[in-house]
């Protein structure tokens, strides 16, 4: 049987949604029960839920088979995992914002806030700022809007809570999606299950 | 200073019965390697950097630690056994007697981003033939490095083969339409599909089956050697018929032979023929791994048929081996 690593929280509801699209029936989540190890015979996979950020992690020590977890937080642990698909529901955008205006200019003492700081070293490397990096666990908008930081850097789903806060989307940095992740000796271990399940996304539709 | 038994990040101490089972397991292989004519070669921990540094990637010269000595001279820790091995052989390979068959054991270091399970200093065993030429090295040391996989007393394994420089065909193909071919290259060794199949069918078919169903795609020097590399398949299979072999030309996307692809190559970059990895349950590393690199020779001014394999042991440790010796 295949372990399958969930995202708990807001990624949770579209991952589910799509998975089951695909032809999983995932029954266990059905139960209600707070069980964080689930058995789903039906589908050959047991299902563990766990944080977002604690996903690549699973995965990359054989713990979990495979998983779904963001490409912020992918690219943020650099984990060495395999990346078949990405899925097309939930997607957002990583994004630099700040208080209505442009970018600070080149040559500017910049300071930025994240919870991305490997992510953010690796854009500022392309950018003439001197910058600071204050790495926030969370309410990353409020940096900006309090004067805490200069500019953000962080996921933007709707845009809705930058305009009740005053404050907009300088530049997207890149689309973000949830991923589906393997890790490389499950793949070669069950590669014929872990391809039907990327195909069954894919025919589905629901994962590119 | 307050003393405490806190070590740096990715070294780690063994004590009592993990030592034991390290010492045990190191001796088993030992006598098994010197048992199939493989002699013990003790290198140093410490050379200078100088010589390697045609020879390494931009991801093989970020790993190293290097430091000047107090002379001036630039010094590197110990990373990879096989290049230094090489460099000190190189010179002296005409008056040697050729074939060579020596083992070595003892740790590499090798700066990697912390996280529990990849330790930056790590323990190896491994062994290399030298002079033997054609497939007849190959099969012989890909033999033996099974033979001690399973003398670590693991199951569950699973071998992983492929070759330098199989995708070179495709990988140029699509370069010549606009690709990147060191993204290419790593996208597909991550079995990214939408970026295989925008690359064409032959790449895709890689990604998901681990080699195209017409190997003629791969051009026609590729198609033999995949031919080659299947029949190897077959005939390990029947030797080893409790481990799992599987062709996914994929996995070795970055192991690339064309010098115009140079920028897509891995870590270790001298590999240019067989490649092959062993896998154990869980875990995302090998336990295990090696092929043939003549080219290392040929850089550094020899030629001679090289073919070799490293041992994990730390590895195979962690995922509960050497309890043991197999039968």
């Amino acid at each position: 049987m295949i372990r399958l690593a969930l995202p708990k929280g807001r990624n949770q509801e579209p991952v589910l949604a799509a998975l089951r699209s695909a032809g999983l029936g995932l029954s266990a989540l059905d139960s209600g029960e707070r069980r964080l190890l689930l058995p789903c015979p039906e589908d050959g996979f047991e299902l563990l839920l766990l944080k977002g950020w604690d996903v690549p992690r699973y995965v990359e020590h054989g713990i979990a088979d495979c998983g779904v977890v963001g490409s912020d937080v992918l690219e943020e642990v650099d984990g060495d995992l395999l990346v078949p698909v990405r899925f097309r529901a939930g997607r957002s955008r990583l994004s630099l914002i700040g208080r209505a205006g442009a970018l600070p200019a080149p040559g500017s003492q910049v300071r930025l806030a994240t919870k991305y700081p490997q992510t953010a070293r690796r854009i500022l490397e392309d950018r003439s700022w001197g910058a600071e990096i204050l790495e926030l666990s969370g309410s990353i908008e409020l940096a900006p809007l309090l004067d805490l930081a200069d500019v953000a850097l962080d996921i933007v789903q709707t845009g809705q809570t930058l305009a009740e806060n005053q404050l907009v989307e300088l530049e997207t940095v890149r689309e973000v999606a949830d991923c589906l992740v393997v890790n490389r000796a499950s793949f070669q271990q069950h590669r014929q299950a872990i391809n039907d399940l990327i195909g069954r996304l894919e025919a589905a539709e629901v994962a590119t | 200073m307050k003393v405490t038994a806190a070590l740096p990040a990715g070294v780690s101490a063994l004590f009592f019965e993990a030592a034991d089972r390290l010492r045990r397991l190191e001796a088993d292989l030992a006598a098994t390697l010197e048992g199939a004519g493989f002699s013990e070669v003790v290198l140093p921990i410490l050379d200078y950097l100088e010589p390697y540094d045609p020879l390494l990637t931009p991801a093989g010269r970020s790993e190293l630690y290097r430091f000047i000595d107090r002379d001036g001279e630039q010094l590197a820790l110990r990373a990879d056994f096989t290049t230094l091995l090489a460099r000190l052989l190189a010179p002296r390979l005409q008056s040697l007697e050729l074939p060579l068959r020596f083992f070595y054991r003892g740790d590499v270091v090798r700066y990697q981003e912390d996280r529990p399970g990849r330790g930056r200093e790590s323990y190896q065993m491994g062994a290399e033939l030298l002079g033997v030429p054609g497939t007849q090295a190959e099969h012989e040391m890909f033999r033996l490095c099974l033979e001690l996989a399973l003398r670590s007393g693991l199951e569950g394994l699973r071998v992983v083969m492929g070759f330098a420089g199989a995708l070179d065909r495709p990988l140029l193909d699509a370069a010549a339409r606009g690709a990147v071919p060191e993204e290419l290259a790593a996208a597909v060794e991550r079995r990214e599909r939408a970026t295989a199949r925008a690359a064409g069918p032959a790449l895709l078919e890689v990604v998901e089956h681990g080699a195209p169903s017409d190997p003629e795609a791969l051009g026609e020097d590729a198609a033999t050697a995949l031919r080659g590399l299947e029949a190897l398949s077959t005939g390990m299979q029947r030797l080893f018929p409790k481990i799992g072999f599987t062709i996914d030309l994929a996995e070795f996307a970055r192991f690339t032979r064309a010098p115009e692809l140079g920028a897509a190559r891995g870590r270790r970059s001298y590999y240019d023929g067989l490649l092959f990895r062993v896998y154990a349950a869980a875990g995302a590393d090998p336990i295990a791994g090696g092929g043939r690199y003549d080219q290392l020779f040929r850089s550094l001014g020899a030629e001679v048929p090289a073919v070799g394999f490293y041992l994990a042991i730390d590895r195979i440790l962690a995922r509960g081996g050497g309890s043991e010796a197999a039968p």
